[in-house]
């Protein structure tokens, strides 16, 4: 079941300059996200999966194309109002959890809102409330080096949660978890769909992207396939 | 991000590195330091010398006629001969400047420099080297002397050249336990016999030397002993502060009566107050306010580029978590504040780190030396602006370069 449109990108296109020579990473990507889809993007090493999540997620910009989000162009817009979409619009989770070491659970998650303007006593509660819902309630205090690699996760799904974003994005989310680890993860991801999140997960493995209601495969930095599974 | 956010952060920042943010602040703590224990210093001493120095060595309100200007720096030969060429003061110009100032609280003629010194003993007891001046009796009210027993010199004393003798209170303390009984005692001052007249009140130490070590004569039984000094003084002395420059202008043109000289003679005599050694002093300190901050602005750019060096070492340290912040939505301005905040806040505590230690050494060299210090708002003040002005002149740039970190390659760097 799908909703209005959240993403629109088309003719999204990202080079990286090496000296002489340009990588083409993304070679004009038309696609698009409707709201409380749950998609997979797959693909094999180097198609050029992360480069789209990263523009997808503002943390980069493309080198051509456009991508619409919630009805406003991204692809024009300049460092601080990037940075605004990322810290309202977007969740991202990352393969490596980039949680800060020496803050704790707490703090990690509270870092988005710090920066959405947020007063203190707010900011703890809301941060409390997404640790409870990734099912950390009782490791609020813990540093990252005091927490399991799935625990760490979910710190981090706790924190691309926390602002209510529009859209939450996973580039790998289970790519350093062991497999029962990476199960727990996935039925979080499931849980959020559910309630009505949507997720765009980037994967290498066919079990985890069997999950997602859509896939999308990625070659060479073009969309290869764009498949809808119905819900079972 | 709110301010306070900043702060909590860069404490805890320098709490986290606490040995390494010590060192960073080396050079502010010492240079500021040095500013204010130097200011301490010289702000205590400027305050001593016209407090007590010029009240000490001239009287309180008070002036002198004297032959040679009272100076603390050399003359040269010119000068020299030329002075040597004065008539010396005679107690006869002591009468011709008192019709000339009849408002005046007292005129005194004293013995000059230099002092001569005397051992001073009564039985076997013996204070070694004790200044001897020669006085009239107004010259005890020109320093506003206090008897603390027996009673101050007369003038029958002087016109009778009486052997009697004025003690200061050191003097009188190392050889009497009791004042009052001291008083009618018969004491030698170097060979000649004297009769302990009165005992003078202390008046305590200027510049870590007592100024109660002496016997005080009359001036017609020192000139008796040690003959007529080449430097005999007149001292005045006014009631009011304000009266001293017009008594001083008086005092020159009687002078001049005395001494015939014709309009436009220059004057063979100097009117004088302590005034001049105030101003050498001036002069002196304000040397030194010259040089003080050169050598504080030194230490204070090289303790600003370290603390640049440490900013930088640290904005590379944390590109990672500098990645995290900006992927969760910190804005340029965001980043660029949290790194400013550490550096102000690293540079302000050197500054007041270097504001304790500058107090403590000022306190240390007010105990251990007879120099006094003052420490001065103003140069607290000046110290804390250097270390936060220091904070963001060389915070500014490597929080710029924090801030313009690119997201993706900052995570790339964990
Ligand atoms: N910063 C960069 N500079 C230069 N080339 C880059 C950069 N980032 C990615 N590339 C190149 O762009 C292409 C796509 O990279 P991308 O990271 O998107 O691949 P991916 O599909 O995520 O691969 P993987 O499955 O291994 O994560 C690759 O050829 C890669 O070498
Ligand atoms: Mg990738």
């Amino acid at each position: 079941m799908s909703g209005e449109s959240l993403i629109r990108v088309s003719g999204l296109t990202r080079e990286y300059r090496m000296g002489a020579e340009t990588v083409h990473a993304l070679r004009g990507v038309d696609m698009e996200i409707r709201r409380n889809e749950y998609l997979a993007i797959m693909g094999p090493s180097g198609s050029g999966k992360s480069t789209l999540m990263n523009l997808i997620g503002c943390l980069d910009s493309p080198t051509c194309g456009e991508y619409w989000l919630n009805g406003v162009e991204v692809s024009q817009m300049q460092d601080d109002e990037l940075a605004r979409v990322r810290n309202r619009e977007i969740g991202f989770v990352f393969q490596t959890f980039n949680l800060l070491p020496r803050a704790s659970a707490l703090h990690n998650v509270e870092l988005p809102l710090i920066y959405a303007g947020m007063s203190g006593r707010e900011r703890r509660q809301h941060a409390a409330r997404a640790l409870e819902r990734v099912g950390l309630a009782d490791r609020m205090a813990h540093k990252p080096n005091e927490l399991s690699g799935g625990q760490r996760q979910r710190v981090a799904i706790a924190r691309a949660l926390v602002n209510d974003p529009s859209i939450l994005l996973a580039d790998e989310p289970t790519g350093n978890l062991d497999s029962s680890t990476s199960a727990e993860i996935m039925a979080v991801f499931e849980e959020l769909y559910r309630q009505g999140q949507t997720v765009v997960m980037v994967t290498h493995e066919a079990d985890i992207a069997s999950h997602a209601r859509r896939v999308v495969t990625l070659l060479d930095g073009v969309v290869n396939s764009d498949t809808v599974r119905e819900a079972a | 991000m709110p301010l306070f956010e900043g702060l909590r952060l860069a404490f805890r920042e320098i709490a986290a590195h606490k040995l390494r943010s010590f060192f960073t602040l080396l050079g502010i703590i010492v240079s500021v330091a040095f500013l204010v224990a130097v200011v301490a210093i010289i702000q205590g001493m400027n305050a001593y010398v016209s407090e007590n120095l010029a009240g000490a060595i001239v009287g309180r309100n008070a002036f002198q006629v004297r032959r040679i200007p009272i100076s603390v720096g050399l003359f040269d030969d010119e000068e020299w001969r030329e002075l040597q060429r004065r008539p010396v003061i005679q107690a006869e110009e002591v009468a011709f400047v008192q019709r000339a100032i009849p408002d005046a609280l007292a005129v005194s003629l004293q013995s000059g420099w230099p002092t001569p010194q005397a051992d001073v003993s009564w039985r076997n007891q013996t204070v070694g080297d004790v200044l001897v001046f020669g006085v009239t009796p107004p010259f005890q009210i020109v320093q506003d002397y206090v008897m603390a027993a027996g009673e101050g010199l007369s003038d029958v004393d002087v016109r009778e050249r009486r052997r009697v003798a004025i003690l200061g209170y050191d003097v009188a303390e190392k050889l009497f336990d009791d004042f009052d009984a001291a008083v009618g005692r018969r004491i030698r001052v170097g060979r000649t016999q004297v009769e302990v007249k009165g005992i003078v009140e202390a008046k305590g130490t200027v510049l870590g030397q007592s100024w109660d070590g002496f016997v005080m004569l009359p001036i017609t039984l020192f000139e008796a002993m040690y003959g007529r000094r080449q430097t005999t003084t007149i001292s005045v002395k006014m009631a009011r502060a304000d009266q001293v420059a017009g008594a001083m202008l008086r005092a020159e043109e009687a002078m001049r009566v005395a001494r015939r000289l014709r309009p436009g003679e220059p004057n063979d005599f100097t009117v004088d107050t302590a005034e001049g050694l105030i101003t050498f002093w001036e002069n002196l300190t304000r040397v030194i306010f010259a040089v003080v901050p050169a050598v504080v602005a030194i230490g204070v750019i090289v303790g600003g580029i370290v603390i640049m060096n440490i900013m930088l070492m640290s904005v590379t340290e944390r590109t990672f978590e500098i990645g995290i912040r900006k992927s969760v939505g910190a804005k340029r301005g965001d980043i660029q504040r949290q790194f400013l905040a550490e550096s102000i806040v690293l540079a302000t505590t050197g500054g007041i780190l270097g504001i304790l230690t500058g107090w403590a050494l000022a306190q240390l060299v007010a105990v251990v030396s007879p120099m006094p210090a003052r420490v001065t708002l103003w140069s607290i003040t000046l110290a804390l602006a250097l270390g936060a002005g220091v904070g963001v002149l060389f915070g500014v740039y490597p929080a710029r370069r924090a801030a313009r970190l690119d997201p993706i390659i900052a995570l790339r760097n964990e």
